[in-house]
């Protein structure tokens, strides 16, 4: 026997409903005085190359068999296997000038997301941590850090560090299945739904039961642990609510819509982390994996094209649609780029030293180029960027100030973003 | 190996001997009367002795990483024994279950990494065993820390030691293997775990606050110099050539190894650097070992050190109790740095046995100790307790509790657990939890529904003494017996399956009281 249980009947009540009353909802969301300043991250796991995709090669050996393309921005060429994500680019800044020193995967991609290298035993928050810090009210439903499919990320790479777990981020869909390519499924919010066998009225009664029967404990013990412990249980019960749940609820979108992003793991990903903007959450990334293409480059990232270029160019079409994207700043990166010359095996190997990362949206004037690399893209010829820098200016960008401080584990301030870190003026608004 | 143990016991036992024998309980006393005084200058209450039920828990906890079983309830409530909790602790520190939980917390300082990184978990089994080792035989701990530094390496580049063999059995290389075998982030593990200081903060520039700089700690880094890993990954083999000087990375300063109190040390032909470093860490005249090891002990047990963070000594961070850490210390030396006796002292104290539940508006400053902290639980001690309440057994290779070591691993300190909603949602509504609470339920869960004669509030009694190692109070009791009546008959099962799930779920549970 299926019960029909409330969530699932609502749900499908919302379903016919649905369609009427969302455009209200996206403009009142747009309109909103109060609405503060969002940031989506697109994580391109394992190092995405810059050569076949923003900073294009054509004529040198180096760049490989990609034609490069014109893009909606004058005199901005980008490679061919984006060909939607070039209509968007006048939305677009690409920095084609970032340079690091890390290559291996770990150490960067704690580079690229914490500001910082591991050091001093210090926990490190991850950026959409910090944002969570500064952005989340106490009455929010929704977290204040949400991060789709990270696969593949050790626990270090999501961890809120210094900040305590009330900063970590709510995790989508981490388990099972491979890359793109599947229906939306697999995106969902682990263990937000309430176990087989167990009513809503079931689950309603045994957590008021929890509730009284831990009140004296709690009352008598206060302190960190216990605040900690109650809160995260009241802030998982609102998540679980009606309304807050049914953000994580893709089939509330228009299928044409949903079709635009892709059907992909990483398009619907994306899909949600417009409707969880929308919704407030100030912090999302989505990641796209399998950017680690040290054999056989570009089959492999014509095929990642497929997926992330028309789920970036619907992300950013649909932001605009609903008046959000002037609040919204998306950034494309990963934790470095890939080397311009061709390995034997026909791939890229790890390169920090030259390589790109887009911004768009909020705060960023789009429609242009920072940066440059040599003919050959070995090397960096124009305005170095460093990771601090870059974070400096999505901080600027969402209006968050870098220099901040929050007091850190070791019983030392720490700024949001290292001082060294100056903002590219170039491409804020 | 096992020769190597058995001649360390020996040396203990007749450096004991030769002595007075250390006395736990005079330690204890001396520990009381520092933590008293400063009690009594900030005229601070502290807060009554535990209950037993609370002191047994506690003492399970800390000592073996889990909570107690029923019938360990019984036993110790049964026993008459004035001097049962004394007797309770060293049975505790007498079973197996202390080295495997120690290896983990121990493994948790040295190797926190292993949380962060898929590549660095291969190493765990290996470094916990080889930690289980030094536990179960109660190396004295300037010995550990000397066979842990000292670990034999090849010198020659082309010959290099293997970092994992097998990746179960004992390691001690996997120390080196997971810090990349660089000189750096040894040196930094070395002085953070075994002196109490940060050095590494100094790596790129002097330490804002304290007094190290940024040569102390290349000078500290050039004593493994000399290591070396022979190929890119964490996997690869490493050798040490034992050079004695390092240059700073993109500088052309090179520096020579020196200790922290700033002496050179004296060569003697081709000494390993690592055994002169070694030496001199754990020489009994060393100002940082034995207050770096006794505070960490005394946070492990206290929840907060007696310099906190346990690992950062430094002129910016004064101890609470400065002449008690001066006491721990030089008790510890004397006792050969057997850790259990220090262990042994610090349980029995009053400090220690005081319950965690505030009486009083003086005990809101965790400095004082004048209640017990709630600490938060490592992933393991989650688990394992929630496996034995349950009644749970691992089938094969179980990746429930593999999937509870990193959700739930604690970061941070132990006294402030944050709980993520993430962590609290899994415990809800996860398969693990409603597994063992479900309609066909757990071992325990099924025995305390099936077994024929018990009356409700009996069933219970039950769930309450495997869950959370003690009786219900009346009110609980009533509270709990007309939740289940309330359901009817044919919903009695399920009735109680919500009482067991409320109970696991209960930050009274979840925490370390």
């Amino acid at each position: 026997m299926k019960p029909l249980d409330r969530r699932n009947f609502l749900r499908t009540s919302t379903a016919v409903t649905g369609a009427s009353w969302l455009p209200a909802f996206a403009a009142r969301a747009a309109n909103d005085p109060a609405r503060q300043r969002a940031c989506i991250v697109l994580w391109m796991a394992g190092g995405p190359t810059q050569t076949d995709t923003f900073d294009p090669k054509p004529g040198h050996a180096n760049g490989g068999p990609f034609k490069s393309i014109d893009t909606a921005a004058n005199g901005v060429r980008i490679a061919e296997h984006l060909p939607l994500v070039a209509q968007q680019m006048k939305h677009l800044a690409a920095v084609r000038s970032m340079s690091t020193k890390e290559g291996d995967h770990g150490r960067a991609t704690l580079h690229l997301r914490t500001g910082n290298l591991p050091q001093g035993g210090i926990d490190f928050p991850t950026f959409g941590s910090l944002v969570s810090k500064e952005r989340t009210r106490p009455d929010d439903d929704l977290p204040g850090y949400v991060s789709i499919s990270p696969r593949g990320f050790g626990p270090g790479a999501l961890s809120a560090g210094f900040l305590g777990s009330r900063h970590s981020p709510l995790v989508v869909g981490d388990t099972g299945g491979g890359y793109g390519g599947e229906e939306s499924g697999g995106l969902r919010v682990e263990n937000l739904g309430l176990p087989a066998g167990v009513s809503e009225p079931r689950a309603d009664e045994r957590r008021a039961l929890l509730e009284e029967a831990e009140a004296d404990f709690l009352a008598s013990r206060p302190g960190i642990a216990t605040d900690s412990h109650k809160s995260a249980y009241q802030r998982a019960v609102r998540l679980m609510k009606e309304s807050a749940a049914k953000a994580f609820d893709l089939s509330e979108e228009k299928a044409a819509l949903r079709d635009r992003y892709g059907r992909t793991r990483f398009g619907q990903g994306c899909l949600l982390a417009r409707r969880l903007v929308e919704r407030g959450v100030p912090f999302v990334e989505v990641t796209l994996g399998g950017w680690d293409t040290h054999d056989n480059n570009f089959a492999q990232v014509k095929n990642l094209c497929g997926a992330l270029d028309p789920a970036w160019a619907a992300l950013m079409a649909d932001l605009k649609d609903k008046g959000l994207l002037d609040t919204t700043t998306v950034v494309w990166m990963g934790e470095f780029g890939r080397t311009p010359g061709i390995n034997p095996r026909n791939g890229r190997d790890h390169y920090p030293g030259a390589w790109s990362v887009v911004l768009g949206g909020g705060g960023i004037v789009g429609g242009q180029v920072v940066g440059k690399t040599g003919a050959d893209g070995m090397k960096v010829e124009e305005r170095p960027v460093s990771v601090p820098d870059l974070l400096a200016t999505v901080c600027h960008a969402i209006g968050i100030d870098p220099n901040k401080q929050n007091m850190s584990n070791v019983s030392r301030p720490i700024r949001i973003v290292d001082q060294a870190g100056k903002p590219v003026k170039e491409i804020l608004a | 190996m096992r020769s190597f143990f058995a001649l360390g016991f020996t040396l203990l036992v007749v450096g004991s001997a030769a002595g007075a024998p250390p006395e736990p309980a005079k330690l204890a006393a001396r520990i009381d009367a520092h933590v008293d005084a400063r009690l009594k200058a900030e005229n601070a209450t502290p807060a009554p002795r535990t209950d037993d039920t609370e002191f047994l828990r506690r003492a399970y906890l800390d000592l073996t990483g889990r909570t107690p079983a029923p019938h360990d309830v019984h036993e110790f409530l049964a026993d008459q024994d004035p001097d049962k909790r004394a007797k309770l602790i060293d049975d505790l520190l007498d079973s197996p279950r202390y080295a495997t939980h120690f290896a983990a917390v121990w493994r948790a300082a040295l190797l926190p990494e292993v949380a962060a990184d898929a590549q660095a978990r291969v190493f765990q089994p290996g470094f916990e065993g080889w930690l289980r080792l030094k536990f179960r035989a109660n190396t004295p701990y300037d010995k550990f820390v000397r066979e842990l530094l000292t670990a034999p390496i090849s010198a020659d580049p082309s010959a290099p030691e293997a970092v994992l063999r097998d990746p179960t059995k004992p390691n001690a290389l996997a120390f080196f293997a997971v810090k990349d075998a660089r000189p750096e982030n040894l040196a930094a593990a070395t002085a953070r775990v075994f002196l109490g200081v940060q050095i590494e903060c100094a790596q790129c520039h002097d330490h804002p606050f304290g007094r190290w700089e940024r040569d102390q700690f290349w000078q500290t880094a050039a004593f493994f110099a000399g290591v070396e890993r022979q190929g890119d990954d964490v996997f690869a083999p490493v050798s040490d050539a034992r050079r004695r000087e390092i240059t700073i990375p993109n500088t052309k300063r090179t520096l020579y190894a020196t200790f922290l109190d700033g002496n050179a040390p004296k060569w003697a032909g081709d000494t390993n650097p690592r055994v002169v470093l070694a030496d001199w860490v754990t020489a009994k005249g060393n100002p940082f070992f034995a207050k770096a090891t006794a505070n960490r002990i005394w946070g492990h047990l206290f929840g907060r050190g007696i310099v906190d963070p346990v690992d950062d000594f430094s002129e910016a961070n004064k101890p609470s109790h400065p002449e008690l850490l001066d006491d721990l210390a030089s008790a510890l030396g004397a006792a050969d740095f057997d850790l259990k006796f220090l262990i042994r002292a610090a349980c029995r104290t009053k400090a220690y046995q005081r319950t965690s539940a505030k009486t009083h508006a003086s005990q809101d400053d965790p400095r004082l100790f004048a209640r017990m902290a709630v600490k938060g639980m490592t992933g393991e001690q989650l688990f394992d307790s929630l496996a034995l309440a349950t009644g749970h057994r691992e089938g094969g290779r179980d990746t429930a509790r593999d999937r509870f070591l990193t959700q739930f691993a604690l970061r941070g300190a132990a006294t402030e657990p944050e709980t993520s909603i993430t962590q609290a949602l899994a415990l809800m509504n996860g398969r693990f939890l409603n597994l063992v609470t479900s309609a066909e339920g757990g071992p325990t869960l099924v025995a305390v529904r099936e077994t024929p004669g018990m009356t409700t509030p009996d069933r219970i009694n039950a769930l309450y003494l495997a869950s959370l190692g003690r009786k219900p109070t009346a009110k609980e009791l009533d509270r709990m017996t007309k939740f289940v009546a309330a359901g009817g008959t044919d919903r009695q099962a399920e009735r109680l399956s919500d009482v067991f799930w409320v109970l696991l779920n209960s930050a009274e549970f979840r925490l370390n009281h």
